[in-house]
């Protein structure tokens, strides 16, 4: 079944986006990350425009990190206070990411700028992601326990402004986790994607939460960062396709419970290296396709009218 | 297909029409199957009946190289081409040319090639065939965005992978052959629409020529538009876009929630 998408103006197959949504769905749930890092490039194979694909794609994002937290906040596995911080600096990073996005589209770089910058995260978040979790599971096989490195000073706690956080045991500057919000905000914006692919890692690598309350806290955080995203692509560019959002958002709903049910019987170190072994396929994939020789150097883009 | 059928019935009214009507000069008499396209939820293309008559000088005279020609141009828009070129090993999108005023669909049936219908410069004066689009006046960037000037051949170059996008995407299309005669007088073409058209006002073109010459010429207006839904929520997007993305956040919380709603009863 055919359906017509009103903004992104062009028919699609109704099952295909469904089976879409579900199977990005069910891996956002299992690894409490938001998908879009998965489905934008997916929609922009498709056909979808690039801009149609990041603006829709939020408001997939909001759908499943709402079902995302709501599970996290039964289990009490999230940390507000510092959720809160996060979101001061996503606000602020998907505003500039919005009219970043707008500019670079405005000279011709913006496919460039988004494949770049996936392939510089995916390969690096995947690559290390990838030494700790195999590290993890022979350390786990030769019967020690990994030390937590919870007690550790660095720079970070030279910085002012410090802040009680008691659900993740911390004492820290507020300065880190709104330089990471933001940064993650403006790549969300850009990229279409929640951002839980670097905010997880960072939150472990960069704030050393504890790991049972980081990914119920990047939901929370997402939840706010991703629908402001979605009003601010609709509002700058027109660009949320509310028909395709649907679609994706039953398909991801359905898939991220099944997900998170799925990722309670699966053993946490395994769990990781699988999600890392995907980034880094998806980083390669994007990859070879900015050095590879294209079929058709040549791209045509309709303009707006100047007013 | 009961179109197709209404559309034969006017076919064989306008034959009886032309047979006994006393006329002076060659002329056309054309309709299309439609004239409003509505793009709905379920649109996946369609396709456009053209048909009409030439009415004879002289009832009952064959005309030698009689040739028809029809031409569906769609609205014109400002359209951008870019180049990539390999910058230490990556591919970037470096000169860029825009066109003001590329047809956005542009579809051409004719009796015969255009090569043997007429000779290229009348062609090129009526802007009839694909190579022969005005699209404006172009403007050529470097990289930077600075303005710069292109060698012409260069610069067509550009034109020509514009053309041959469109031609990929199924809006541009050349059909030789695709106007068929019907006997003396009448004759048909059909247009295909597909699903990734343009909306806007379109014209169908249709042009009589005898001996290479442009003997008549007629034109029809072709709306294409989203209706429904589709066009409830494409004026939305456009006129009210906070609401709009409002709407879209709160309908995926609402999703979001209901299904951990669902899930936790089970």
């Amino acid at each position: 079944m055919q359906i017509y998408l009103p903004i992104a103006e062009l028919p699609v197959s109704v099952l295909t986006i469904l089976a879409m949504g579900a199977a990005v769905g069910f891996l956002s749930g299992m690894f409490g990350i938001g998908g879009g890092f998965l489905m934008t490039p997916l929609l922009i194979f498709l056909g979808i425009p690039p801009a149609v694909a990041v603006g829709t794609q939020a408001t997939q994002i909001v759908a499943s990190s709402v079902t995302g937290a709501l599970a996290h906040f039964a289990r009490k596995s999230i940390d507000f206070k510092m959720g809160g911080v996060l979101l001061i600096g996503g606000i602020l990073g998907s505003l500039s990411g919005i009219y970043l996005f707008k500019l670079l589209a405005a000279i011709g770089q913006i496919d460039l700028t988004i494949s770049v910058v996936y392939v510089a995260f995916l390969s690096v978040i995947g690559a290390m992601m990838m030494v700790e979790s195999v590290q993890a599971i022979r350390a786990a096989r030769g019967g020690t326990v990994t030390r937590r490195r919870g007690g550790h000073h660095s720079w970070i706690h030279g910085l002012p402004f410090k802040m009680r956080f008691r659900r993740s045991k911390l004492y820290i500057s507020v300065i880190p986790p709104i330089l990471v919000g933001y940064f993650v905000g403006t790549l969300a914006a850009i990229m279409g994607v929640g951002g839980g692919f670097i905010l997880i890692p960072a939150m472990i690598y960069i704030l050393r939460m504890p790991t049972n309350v980081v990914i119920g806290t990047s939901f929370f955080q997402i939840v706010f960062v991703a629908a402001l995203t979605g009003v601010m692509h609709s509002l700058e560019n027109q660009a949320v396709d509310i028909v395709l959002g649907f679609l994706l958002v039953v398909g991801g709903v359905i898939g991220a419970q099944y997900g998170v049910r799925a990722a309670e019987k699966m053993p946490a170190e395994q769990l990781r290296a699988l999600l890392a072994a995907i980034l880094l396929l998806i980083g390669m994939r994007l990859g070879y396709d900015l050095i590879s020789t294209p079929a058709d150097p040549y791209s045509v883009v309709e303009v707006e009218a100047e007013q | 297909m009961r179109r197709f059928a209404a559309a034969l019935f006017a076919l064989a009214a306008l034959a009886a029409l032309t047979a006994t009507e006393p006329v002076r000069a060659d002329q056309l008499v054309t309709d299309l199957s439609e004239h409003q396209v509505a793009i709905r939820s379920n649109f996946t293309g369609t396709q456009i009946l053209l048909f009409g008559a030439v009415e004879a000088r002289t009832p009952g005279s064959r005309a030698l190289n009689r040739d028809v020609v029809v031409v569906v141009q769609g609205p014109t828009r400002p359209m951008t081409v870019r180049r990539k070129e390999p910058i230490a090993g990556i591919w970037i999108n470096h000169d860029s040319v825009t066109y003001p005023t590329v047809p956005g669909y542009y579809a051409i049936a004719s009796t015969r090639p255009l090569e043997v219908t007429a000779d290229p410069d009348t062609l090129k004066a009526l802007r009839i065939g694909i190579e022969n689009i005005n699209p404006g006046t172009p403007t050529a960037r470097a990289i930077d965005g600075t303005l710069q000037i292109l060698p012409p051949d260069e610069e067509n170059a550009f034109w020509k992978a514009l053309i041959r996008n469109q031609r990929r995407n199924g809006l541009y299309t050349s059909l030789p052959g695709g106007v068929t005669f019907l006997g003396q007088t009448l004759f048909r073409a059909t247009v295909d629409i597909p699903a990734n058209v343009p909306v806007g006002l379109y014209t169908a073109k249709v042009y009589l020529l005898q001996d290479g010459e442009i003997i008549d010429t007629i034109s029809s207006p072709l709306y294409i538009d989203k209706r429904g839904a589709e066009r409830f929520l494409f004026r939305m997007a456009h006129s009210d876009p906070l609401l709009y993305g409002l709407i879209a956040v709160l309908i995926a919380a609402l999703a979001g929630w209901l299904a951990s709603a669902v899930m936790n009863r089970q």
